[in-house]
């Protein structure tokens, strides 16, 4: 699997962690503010799952872009291995669960054997990254201490965020970024230029 | 000292607690456990506590933050026992602090181990060893390191996007359509960077004849001593002890199901 | 030397980066011989760097591009190698500091190398220091590569190619990022060691001046990869100038037949002042950056700040802008002190463009681009688009309308960077080494641009390491050292200030070296 990387493949995914680890230390503040405005209205825990999504952005956003087998995963085990290299608070567990959330968004891509990268693969990989991380934290955060109502909510809130947020806006980063160009060495960037070739003989 | 320990066996002495306390749900095992770390923090580690408590600080109030919640929403296998006292339209039982607590003391413990591990790990040696202990491929040691390098730069980028911003008239994002439009803004330009460099780094390494083979020698040489076991014993006796005596004390609680000597 | 086998042999040789695309290097033959200096000139786009990267075997394989024709070395198709052999022989410098690297520190770095070799371990420590005491970085081993400046970062990267003993190097504009005095320093170090270790140099570079007197061949691409010229420096700059001019390559000075423009700077000299200083202090991260700064800008005024890097000239610049804020001291911008200027206010009267543009860039289109200040200043639809129309047109902008800000080449958008500022005819116009990295024909290209701003009354100040542009276009400079400022008045006047240049690493321009080389003569 790694044979067929590129180096730059490699360090593509590193970069993309370093950057989405600022990424994310923004996040953590909009979840606290989510977690102070919900807390009122008696649904404080879901404030985190509403932007849940952020933490699989990576995955979809690297395999969108590389389009081979393992990149989901590995790149989400890069970027929390960076964010850990960094210095993050969360510690090395955030490689074990960078690790569980790639492997959730790995799935969805293993299914098609890693040849279909559609807008409804990518969200439905951002659906089962939440789906596999789930238990997960279930386990470590003692989420059994909740009521199960909320358990439920969480977890069809968390779904919906990684469809959105990962699947949905980590396509669209990915889609913009390659216009700029400095993709055109990835398998995204000749996509584009084929389409962008298509569209000008239409003319 | 913690410093001095393999930052691979250390990783796996952190990792090991964090998932192993997850069974309990009572507050003499977390207890037990957080007093441990904070004696290894303060007397075997040479942080800088005024460093540590900025940190840990802010990270305790969320983790009480947390508790809070639990305590509001507790399930009512643990809701058990008299009711202590009313909060708008909810009950909170004995058994809901309990069960908060634990799970706050988790918290701290993780925190706690968490700091442990990112102040006295140094990140290249970190990488070393994991390429020298679990054999992960030179490719990505390399390649993670390399992304890694470029930390401080991206610092400086965004301090820089920040000032460009504010030239060209942004101002701050109101509503939700203008926040992901924000984030656009901040996201293109550094990761269109990152990506340029990304691959021109790549091209730098293997023009030095970096080719991702494991056939290589090592300059720093990593290695796994006596004193990293004797240290992933230690924490597994301790961790052991706390639900040993957690259990005399009649206390044990393993997802939700008490457990009595 | 020629009837030396040759250590590249190039026939017909094509590379492109897709089967569709046109070839960035097109049917080039030439050889190239160990032992030379050679030069590969070609303007930017022209596939030079491209070129580098096939000798030294990393393309196509690195980025699964196309080939056509051979490529020898030492008599065999490269491509019959095996993988790292080549890397190991031909070494290359890059142009980016920041970007050449895998560690942290510099030993690690070099350490790196070694283990690509499989060097024994107990022989790497001595292996490293000696190769720092070559480039003259001994005293740098245990030190963190992000601290060093560039002209170090780019040491250490020679250094990390000496340790594979290369039978070849290519330097790839190596000091296109460093100030003048940094990049002479390279040129002599690396120079020196040619001189004693006899490998074989290609080099790349816009400014070629101070490389010209050592080179043995000349090699120039035109900008569509094809082989221009190839011929002895003498013979390639006396007899085919015009060649390589018509093909947007610079040549050395000396060979320059067309004298810069010298701006007539006097006549116009105004007495109202736009920005006063007063006291300025500035610290960061407790560290004094900028101690006691008194000095003011007159209405109208092309002004330069010079000095050697992390003297404070982009801190200044910053304060100015209000974009940082001074410990103590006031700053005035039009009479007003910067604390009074309310932000939207200010930045109608002040433009600032930053040393990359693409920090500026917050649209996804050109047009976009140049239509959000505008906007912002509150014009109507119609309105918006005919100031855009008209922006567009000025700064020659109009075809790549709908293209993405960030696909366009490195001229492009120097120009749109300064045309965004342009929404509201400022009072000044600030810029952060707006040339740096850039080639001959983009800066004078976007030097006529400023000019003409200036013309109109714009007053520029800018910060550059660019003697050459100092003297032909300012009418006043400021020296910066270690936060002081210690010259302030014109550059004429600067130039016979021997030590003082010397003591702020500065060099004077070329015109000046070169009458000074001809009175020693």
């Amino acid at each position: 699997m790694i044979k067929s990387w590129r180096l730059k493949d490699i360090v593509l995914m590193s970069v993309l962690g370093v950057v989405f680890g600022f990424i994310y230390l923004g996040f953590f503040g909009v979840g606290k503010v989510l977690v102070a405005i919900l807390t009122p209205f008696g649904f404080g825990p879901i404030g985190y799952e509403l932007i849940y999504g952020i933490w699989f952005i990576v995955s979809i956003i690297a395999a969108y872009i590389i389009r081979k087998p393992g990149v989901a995963f590995t790149a989400e085990t890069i970027a929390a291995i960076t964010e850990v290299l960094v210095g993050s608070t969360s510690g090395p567990t955030l490689i074990l669960s960078g690790m569980v959330q790639g492997l959730g968004a790995e799935i969805a891509f293993a299914l098609t054997k890693w040849k279909n990268y559609q807008p409804r693969i990518l969200v439905f990989s951002g659906v089962s990254a939440a789906f596999i991380s789930f238990p997960y934290h279930f386990f470590v955060s003692g989420f059994h201490a909740y009521e199960s109502w909320l358990i439920m909510t969480m977890f069809v809130i968390r779904l919906l965020s990684g469809a959105i947020i990962a699947g949905y806006l980590g396509k669209m980063l990915a889609d913009q970024l390659a216009k700029t160009g400095v993709l055109n060495g990835y398998p995204i960037g000749k996509e584009v230029i084929a389409r962008h070739e298509k569209s000008s003989t239409n003319f | 000292m913690i410093h001095s320990l393999n930052p691979t066996m250390k990783a796996i002495t952190v990792i090991l607690p964090a998932i192993l306390l997850s069974f309990s749900f009572d507050i003499i095992t977390p207890a037990i456990m957080f007093i441990y770390i904070l004696i290894l923090t303060f007397f075997f580690s040479k942080l800088n506590i005024k460093k540590w408590l900025f940190y840990f600080i802010p990270m305790s109030f969320f983790a009480l933050g947390l508790a809070w919640m639990t305590m509001l929403y507790t399930d009512d296998k643990y809701a058990t026992g008299p009711i202590v006292f009313s909060f708008f339209s909810f009950d909170i039982r004995m058994g809901s602090i309990i069960v908060s607590m634990s799970l706050a003391l988790r918290s701290l413990c993780f925190i706690g181990l968490s700091l442990l591990f990112a102040f006295t790990t140094d990140p290249t040696k970190f990488m070393l060893s994991l390429m020298q202990q679990v054999r992960l491929s030179p490719k990505l040691t390399y390649g993670i390191l390399a992304g890694y390098r470029f930390v401080p730069t991206f610092k400086h980028e965004l301090d820089l996007l920040k000032k460009a911003h504010r030239i060209r008239g942004l101002g701050r994002a109101k509503g939700w359509r203008n926040r992901v439009e924000h984030m656009r803004q901040y996201f293109i330009p550094l990761l269109a960077g990152a990506i340029r460099k990304a691959e021109r780094v790549a091209i730098a390494m293997e023009s030095k004849g970096f080719t991702g083979s494991k056939d290589r020698t090592y300059y720093t040489v990593m290695k796994i001593k006596a004193t990293d076991y004797l240290f992933i014993i230690i924490m597994l006796i301790i961790l052991i002890i706390a639900y040993y005596v957690s259990y005399r004390l009649g206390t044990l609680n393993i997802f939700g199901h008490r457990i009595m000597p | 030397m020629k009837n030396h086998q040759p250590i590249f042999e190039l026939d017909s040789f094509s590379f492109s980066f897709d089967k569709h695309d046109e070839p960035s290097v097109n049917n080039v033959s030439c050889k190239l011989y160990a032992e030379e200096v050679t030069l590969l000139l070609g303007a930017s786009g022209s596939g030079k760097s491209t070129l580098t990267l096939c000798l030294n075997g990393l393309y196509p394989e690195a980025i699964d591009g196309f080939t056509s024709g051979d490529l020898l070395y030492k008599g065999r198709n490269i491509s019959s190698y095996p993988k790292g052999v080549i890397n190991q022989e031909i070494g290359i410098v890059f142009q980016d500091p920041e970007s050449q690297f895998c560690m942290v520190r510099v030993e690690d770095e070099l350490a790196f190398v070694l283990e690509n070799l499989s060097i024994p371990r107990c022989q790497m420590k001595q292996r490293i220091e000696h190769v720092l005491d070559i480039v003259g970085l001994s005293q740098y081993m245990k030190h963190n590569i992000h601290h060093l400046s560039g002209g170090q970062k780019q040491k250490v990267a020679l250094a990390s190619i000496l340790l594979m003993d290369p039978q070849y190097l290519i330097l790839d504009e190596p000091t296109a990022n460093l100030d003048p005095i940094s990049s002479l320093e390279f040129i002599e170090t690396i120079i020196k060691i040619q001189k004693q270790q006899r490998f074989g140099l290609l080099v790349i570079e816009h400014e070629i001046d101070d490389w010209e007197p050592y080179a043995h061949r000349l090699v120039a691409l035109n900008n569509k990869g094809e082989l221009l010229l190839d011929s002895t420096p003498k013979e390639g700059f006396q007899n085919h100038l015009h060649k390589l001019t018509k093909n947007r390559i610079r040549v050395p000075k000396r060979y320059e037949n067309r004298k810069m423009p010298i701006r007539p700077s006097s006549e116009k000299e105004s007495t109202e002042v736009i920005v006063n200083l007063k006291d300025i202090q500035f610290n960061y991260k407790n560290k004094q950056i900028l101690n006691e700064l008194s000095f003011s800008i007159k209405k109208g005024d092309f002004c330069a700040i010079v000095g050697e890097n992390g003297a404070g000239k982009s801190t200044l610049l910053q304060l100015i802008a209000k974009l940082i804020k001074p410990v103590s001291g006031s700053i005035d911008f039009l009479n007003t002190p910067l604390s009074n200027w309310h932000e939207n206010e200010l930045y109608k009267n002040m433009g600032y463009v930053f040393q990359n543009p693409e920090h500026q860039f917050i649209n996804q289109t050109v047009y976009d681009e140049v239509c959000f200040g505008i906007k912002l200043r509150g014009y109507s639809r119609v309105e918006t688009e005919r100031m855009a129309h008209h922006l567009l047109t000025d700064f020659d902008l109009l075809s790549d309308k709908w293209k993405n800000p960030f696909s366009l080449s490195g001229g492009q958008k120097r120009k749109l960077s300064v045309a965004t500022m342009l929404h509201s005819k400022p009072d000044l116009l600030l810029f952060d080494e707006p040339t740096f990295g850039q080639d001959a024909y983009t800066t004078s290209q976007f030097m006529r641009i400023v000019t003409h701003l200036n013309d109109k009354g714009v007053t520029i100040v800018f910060v550059t390491h660019d003697m050459d542009l100092v003297d032909s276009y300012c009418n006043n400079v400021l020296v910066m050292q270690q936060g002081k400022i210690v010259y302030d008045g014109t550059p004429k006047a600067l130039w016979r200030k021997t030590e003082l240049l010397e003591k702020a690493r500065l060099r004077i321009p070329y015109r000046l070296r070169l009458i000074n080389e001809e009175m020693t003569i």
